[in-house]
């Protein structure tokens, strides 16, 4: 897939130069980021993981324009974070589904869209489509508190997906799932981002998932939070669950947490 | 089932006592009595429940409008609500039976009914909402703003919905209020009809049945009322149960804007001067007379500067001797009580179950509605003014304290469990302490009614006080008097409310620092 190619989907490129960002713990200044650089070619797939206290969150919420950083810059597509949100040009997921408790699954999916004001006469046939995807149907009209953790976090997939964005922000969106669940949702991360091809940055602190979904894995460390190693993953896809056992992929499961551990006796 | 034969019990042991004359002699009539007098002033009625229940009704409509208003402005412009503070801390503090007179002399027709109903409303209703408005879950903010949405984008498609619950909770307090601002208004109106004046007019008239009527008939206004807006509550909030956990936060957000020390002074400063200007700018933009309608600067005349001004300082000083020792005393015992029960409701859960119902019909019972009947059993010395006081701050104290020992994490007390800890250890160990804030919470939100609980004891019955100075100032048509009590029951109340904060911000600080170095 290295191609890159986009389909009928837009997608942008990202390059992050430079980015510090501090924070005061009292007197002490703390470096959450301390002159971070990061490529992603347009259409590529990378994994952010590292310790808690690293800064991949915060790296992912300053590509997201959430944040500011101190110093340096991101771009998206040659554009500012800001230029690209208004333009709905991103989706982002979080660890927490962040669902409205009083919209229904089809209006929490469609709340990007009236937050960026596009009124699309097909918007509900695509909604239609995106619970497809997500394997939803039936459940058009449930609360989100009538769903189960994994199914909430499906919804907010979906709800990613509605603008078209040409980049994915996911900060460990199964993190609070159980083992199983996880991995069966991986897999159907995979099958979804192969249909659209958006790029995609996932922070996560799970190595296997890394492996399985990403082109390259980037390892952060902390104190300063920086990239420490870039790990380049080379399987075909798709991917089938049956590599998760294979030994290649062990072996570079391994090389990841050497990289991760270095950093962590320090 | 159970509770219907604990009414009914009850209702029978009242009958027995109020036939056989009981209680203070005959003080306590029978139910059979009330509602044998009830029947034969049903004519009355009617006319008399109109006259309160319509301003009360516009009242709760315009100081709503005013309060939702002013929560969403506030969390669009949080420098606004740094500004209006002071106002907001006055219209809380405000005894309205303080303001009653006031209003009576100022305003025309049903309009100081009107007016109280919607300053009593003001409050809860801004308070809930803004609470509503302000805390929710960050995450889907994050959402919003991904989408390029700004702080209006969040206020439309996140905020307005999430305040919902909270707006309605605070309406459901605000309508036995607007009912009990309505009737205090009709205190010294000399309007013939409304039930406050219908409870005025039966003081003397030695008919304790009457008497019984008229408050039972406030007191079911109000429980309806409650009623009403608790439904309405529980059907729109049903849908509403967080999906996520977001925390509620007892203590207000004033100091939250971000601002250099020397502009928060500057601001705080503003914001005292805010009640004074909106005063002035009442009184000077309808016109009133300057005989009937006193400006700051009149009342500071009045008590300083005026030929007999020394008599007035000490009028008022010895009505303050009288006033706030019932008013302190009445407040700790409330607490005392409400704690205890609490605590003991913790230890035995029926308890709980029994008071919470009747704490929660018995906080919308219109106090005015209750003094008479308390001063028919107690007399009219010194109990019944403190009696009446502990009643007023009694239940809404015992709620908010029990809902601080009821939100103790599960967690923790399962973690002491697993150590072999008895009941009392959980309840010394973790429930007291983290339900600290709510006793602190409570005792602030309680203080200011201790004032007016004194004040109507004072106007109605004990002739001693503030009140009693508020209604003969009312009765001699002394204006300059009128208008510095009302005054100074305000710059009290007030006074108390902040008093109670700052060691609420101690406690708490050293309750907090003591949970992160602990």
């Amino acid at each position: 897939m290295m191609d890159g190619s986009a389909g009928k989907h837009p997608t942008d490129d990202l390059q992050v130069s430079g980015v510090t960002r501090t924070f005061k713990v009292g007197a002490r200044q703390v470096y959450a980021l301390r002159e971070v650089s990061l490529q992603c070619d347009a259409g590529s797939f990378t994994a952010l993981i590292g310790p808690s206290g690293c800064g991949k969150s915060t790296l992912l919420r300053s590509i997201a324009g959430l944040e500011q950083p101190d110093a340096g810059s991101v771009l998206i597509g040659g554009r500012t974070p800001q230029e690209k949100c208004r333009a709905g040009a991103l989706g982002v997921a979080f660890q927490d589904s962040a669902l409205l408790p009083w919209r229904s699954v089809r209006q929490n999916i469609a709340l990007p869209l009236q937050v960026l004001r596009r009124k699309t006469p097909d918007a509900n046939d695509k909604i239609d489509r995106l619970i497809d995807l997500v394997g939803l149907k039936g459940f058009e009209n449930a609360r989100p508190a009538q769903l189960s953790g994994g199914m909430r976090q499906r919804v907010a997939i979906a709800r990613t997906l509605v603008t078209d964005p040409s980049v994915l922000l996911m900060d460990e969106p199964f993190g609070a799932l159980d083992q199983i669940l996880r991995r069966s949702m991986n897999i159907e991360l995979q099958r979804i981002w192969m249909e659209n091809r958006a790029t995609t940055l996932l922070v996560t602190h799970g190595i296997d998932e890394a492996l399985f979904l990403a082109d390259r894995v980037v390892v952060m460390h902390r104190d300063p939070g920086r990239i420490a190693h870039i790990v380049d993953i080379p399987f075909a896809r798709p991917r089938l669950p049956a590599l998760f056992s294979a030994p290649e992929f062990h072996r570079l499961e391994d090389e990841v947490a050497a990289y991760l551990y270095a950093g962590a006796t320090a | 089932m159970k509770s219907i034969t604990r009414f009914v019990i009850l209702l029978a042991l009242w009958e027995l006592l109020g036939d056989f004359h009981l209680v203070a002699q005959g003080a306590l009539p029978s139910p059979s009595a009330v509602i044998m007098q009830w029947w034969q002033d049903r004519a009355v009625y009617p006319q008399h429940i109109w006259a309160t229940l319509q301003p009360a009704l516009l009242g709760f409509v315009i100081g709503n409008l005013f309060a939702a208003a002013a929560a969403f402005t506030f969390v669009l412009v949080p420098a606004f609500e740094g500004l209006m503070r002071g106002f907001n801390i006055a219209v809380f503090g405000i005894p309205p039976i303080a303001l009653s007179p006031v209003l009576v002399i100022t305003l025309p027709g049903e309009w100081p009914q009107i007016v109280l109903a919607s300053v009593s409303v003001y409050f809860p209703t801004m308070v809930m909402t803004l609470l509503g408005l302000r805390d929710i879950d960050p995450r889907p903010i994050d959402v919003v703003r991904t989408y390029g949405g700004g702080d209006f984008a969040v206020l439309r498609w996140l905020r307005a919905r999430a305040c919902v619950p909270g707006l309605l909770g605070g309406l459901r307090v605000a309508a036995p209020a607007a009912i009990l601002g309505a009737i205090l208004a009709e205190f010294g109106s000399g309007a013939r009809w409304g039930l406050g004046s219908f409870l005025l007019g039966s003081l003397g008239r030695g008919n304790p049945a009457r008497i019984w009527g008229i408050g039972l008939t406030a007191t079911l206004m109000a429980a309806v009322a409650y009623a009403l807006c608790a439904l309405l509550g529980r059907r729109f909030s049903a849908s509403l149960t967080s999906v996520t956990s977001a925390s509620a936060k007892l203590h207000d957000p004033a100091s939250r804007t971000a601002a250099s020390r020397a502009s928060q002074a500057l601001l705080a400063l503003a914001a005292c001067g805010v009640p004074f200007l909106i005063w002035w700018g009442i009184l000077e933009g309808f016109g009133v007379s300057p005989v009937i309608a006193k400006t700051p600067l009149a009342v500071w005349q009045y008590l300083f500067s005026a030929p007999d001004a020394a008599d007035s300082r000490a009028a008022i000083l010895q009505a303050l001797k009288e006033s706030l020792p019932p008013a302190g005393i009445g407040l700790l015992i409330a607490l005392t009580v409400a704690l205890s029960l609490a605590v003991m409701g913790m230890l035995w859960r029926a308890l709980t179950a029994m008071l919470m119902p009747a704490a929660l019909i018995l906080q919308t019972m219109p106090l005015v509605a209750l003094t008479p009947m308390i001063v028919l059993l107690f007399g009219r010395g010194i109990a019944a003014t403190l009696i009446i006081t502990v009643i007023v701050t009694f239940f809404p104290a015992f709620i908010t304290i029990a809902q601080g020992l009821a939100q103790v994490p599960q967690a923790s007390l399962d973690l002491l469990a697993v150590y072999g800890a008895n009941r009392r250890q959980k309840l010394a160990l973790v429930s007291l302490p983290m339900s600290l804030p709510y006793l602190c919470a409570a005792a602030r939100l309680v203080a200011p009614a201790s004032l007016l609980g004194v004040m109507i004891a004072e106007w109605l019955a004990t002739g001693y006080g503030l009140g009693n100075l508020l209604n003969t100032a009312r009765g001699e048509l002394d204006y300059g008097m009128i208008w510095a009590v009302a005054f100074v029951a305000v710059a009290v109340s007030v006074g108390f409310y902040q008093l109670v904060k700052l060691l609420e911000d101690a406690v708490l600080r050293r309750y907090s620092a003591a949970a992160a170095s602990g």
